[in-house]
């Protein structure tokens, strides 16, 4: 089992900060900005040092949550100040950016990182769709097309148009091609059916994330099962499964930091905005329809004292054949910056070397 | 503009000219401290509204008013004046002057307002912010980004002029007013706070205070446009109006297509 530590740019908000998304930006303290960057780097280094595969970083725009709107930039920052963990991008949001754009950037990153980007192409957050302006009834299509055309600007020779039906060029040529050819690790991150399809099709990784085992368990066969339409099999590490994970010394004290911390929403939102972005975008695991997550809470699916964690690792292992884990360690969200480095070190030192084998 | 038809509707011993085009929900209008003067937003908002803008009292060719003492009375009276025109439940819309009437009248008669859109409202003004100049060239170059863009309008009447502006001096009270920005918290009518980037006369960075002190407030700006929104760019004002107004709060959702080739 291969480890990734999700960093989220952890910025501690004062009491009495909005929690409402969007978060007004008068509540934005930069001096408590500039520390949570600093931060960043602290964590990078512990995580490799303890033998973390990857540190993962993803997009989310306006709130103190996680303070990586440019996903592209932490990596680049966070590339600059390690040597040998692999940077896993999960992901810019595809359908509302310029993909072209993306393939140059993580083109760059693979290349100035020497070879140790891992990509994931993502479709978005509901709520993220209000940041530029994207009509959510689009986002799939959107998403679908342009991690083709990102595929395409990597692999294709010669300069070529394309003639899509949302993005449209005459010519194309990017440079730098990525260092590792011909492209980095790459994953389609989602639960949907479109997803599954896309990543067998391109004979891409699948990145699941948050649900419970049996939840995602349904994706990641249906996964592949289409691999296998396509003619091959994934692997253990073409599959991540990102998830919360409250890790303490022991059972009990795990459990008192879950009650305390399990009913909060990472990115609230307002309930008639709520309703309104549910009726714009419809949602599925593996086909099966099901409603967004709109402004709702994250399970936590581990929790526990190291010796359970262990065994719940290896259920997930079985259940949802993730070989990669993407964790958010620690009560996300906490704002507890210390409790969350020993909860660091804990799981690198009594989780990390147990789980190697499983 | 010939679409608008005139009309009068007397309310609280007054007789309100206004002029209406339009079928579809009701949308009221307050006009500015220059009095009732229809842009190319009127005819744009006649497509989908049932527009009534009125004229109130003591502007344009109405006899002077001497008797309305307070912005609270005259929202009063255009509440009245609604009444008369059988308007039950109406969305709302107060220019500059007629933002803050257009405020008063929300908070008097929660239950009429469906929706409030205020444009380059004047109902909270910079601390030391004068009264708009009486000279049309100056007031011109207040209104708009673009004055030599506009169509050439008569030259106004100076007897008009200094009937609204001692009506106007009256009325609009103080820059910043408690006794309106304590209702504002009670206000939960869906409001939409719209100024030009480019308005000379109220500076657009007032629009967060609105934000800050009403409950359900939005807040747009529109590029290049100076205090006469409407006059200046219509079809990029009125189309943020209308969709607020239909949506209200949803319409943070894009509904913009975006396929080129299907």
């Amino acid at each position: 089992m291969k480890v990734s530590f999700f960093e989220t740019g952890r910025y501690v908000p004062p009491p009495g900060t909005p929690r409402e998304w969007p978060v007004p930006s008068s509540a934005y303290d930069p001096e408590i900005g500039a520390g949570a960057y600093r931060a960043m780097i602290d964590r990078a280094r512990l995580v490799e040092e303890l033998g973390f595969d990857w540190i993962s970083l993803s997009e989310h725009h306006y709130s103190p949550r996680i303070l990586t709107p440019s996903p592209q930039l932490s990596a680049a920052f966070i590339a600059a100040h390690v040597k040998k963990i692999k940077i896993a991008l999960l992901g810019p949001i595809v359908p509302q950016s310029n993909p072209i754009r993306i393939a140059e950037e993580l083109a760059m990153l693979d290349t100035m990182a020497g070879g140790r980007l891992v990509v994931g192409l993502l479709r978005g957050t509901t709520n993220e769709y209000l940041t530029y302006d994207l009509n959510p009834k689009e986002a799939r299509e959107r998403a679908d097309e342009g991690m083709e055309l990102i595929l395409k600007s990597w692999t294709e020779p010669q300069p070529f148009g394309w003639q899509g039906r949302y993005f449209q060029y005459r010519t194309v040529s990017v440079w730098p091609r990525p260092l590792q050819q011909p492209f980095p690790p790459t994953y389609a991150l989602g639960i949907s059916r479109e997803s599954c399809e896309l990543a067998a099709r391109n004979k891409l990784g699948l990145g699941v994330s948050y649900g419970p085992f049996e939840v995602m368990a349904k994706s990641t066969n249906y996964y592949r099962q289409q691999a296998a339409q396509y003619g091959w099999e994934p692997g253990p590490d073409d599959i991540i499964y990102r998830a919360n994970m409250i890790l303490g010394e022991t059972d009990a004290e795990a459990e008192k930091l879950y009650q305390e911390r399990a009913g909060i929403a990472p990115f609230p939102v307002r309930a008639g905005l709520r309703d309104a972005l549910l009726e714009a975008d419809k949602r599925n695991v593996a086909g099966e329809a099901r409603p967004a997550n709109v402004g709702g809470v994250l399970p936590t699916t581990f929790v526990g004292g190291p010796d359970s964690i262990i065994d719940q690792i290896k259920r997930c292992r079985d259940e949802v054949g993730a070989g990669v884990l993407d964790l958010s360690l620690h009560p996300p969200g906490s704002g507890d910056v210390d409790a969350l480095m020993s909860a660091i070190d804990l799981f690198g030192r009594k989780v990390l070397p147990h789980i190697r084998e499983v | 503009m010939s679409a608008f038809r005139e009309g009068f509707v007397e309310a609280d011993g007054f007789r309100i000219r206004y002029m209406e085009a339009g079928q579809g929900p009701a949308l009221v209008h307050l006009h500015g401290a220059g009095g009732l003067r229809l842009t190319p937003a009127h005819d744009l908002f006649a497509k989908q509204f049932r527009v009534i803008a009125f004229e109130m009292p003591g502007f344009g060719a109405s006899p002077e008013n001497t008797k309305t003492q307070s912005m609270p009375e005259l929202a009063a009276t255009m509440a009245a004046a609604c009444g008369k025109l059988g308007l039950d439940r109406y969305n709302l819309m107060g220019t500059s002057f007629g933002g803050k009437a257009a405020l008063w009248l929300a908070s008097q008669q929660p239950e009429r307002v469906t929706g409030l859109v205020l444009e380059s409202p004047a109902a909270i003004r910079p601390e030391g912010g004068a009264p708009p100049p009486s000279s049309p060239e100056a007031l011109s170059r207040l209104l708009y980004a673009y004055p030599e863009r506009q169509p050439p309008a008569p030259a106004p009447d100076p007897a008009v002029l200094a009937k609204q502006q001692k009506l106007v001096s009256r009325l609009r009270g103080p820059n910043r007013d408690r006794d309106l920005e304590t209702q504002l918290s009670q206000l939960k009518a869906p409001t939409l706070v719209v100024f030009g980037t480019r308005d000379r006369m109220i500076p657009p960075e007032m629009g967060h205070f609105y934000k800050e002190l009403m409950p359900n407030c939005h807040l747009v700006f529109v590029y290049d446009a100076g205090h006469a929104i409407g006059a200046e760019r219509p079809e990029a004002f009125v189309e943020v109006v209308a969709d607020f107004l239909d949506r209200h709060e949803a319409f943070v959702i894009s509904r913009t297509e975006t396929v080129i080739h299907p």
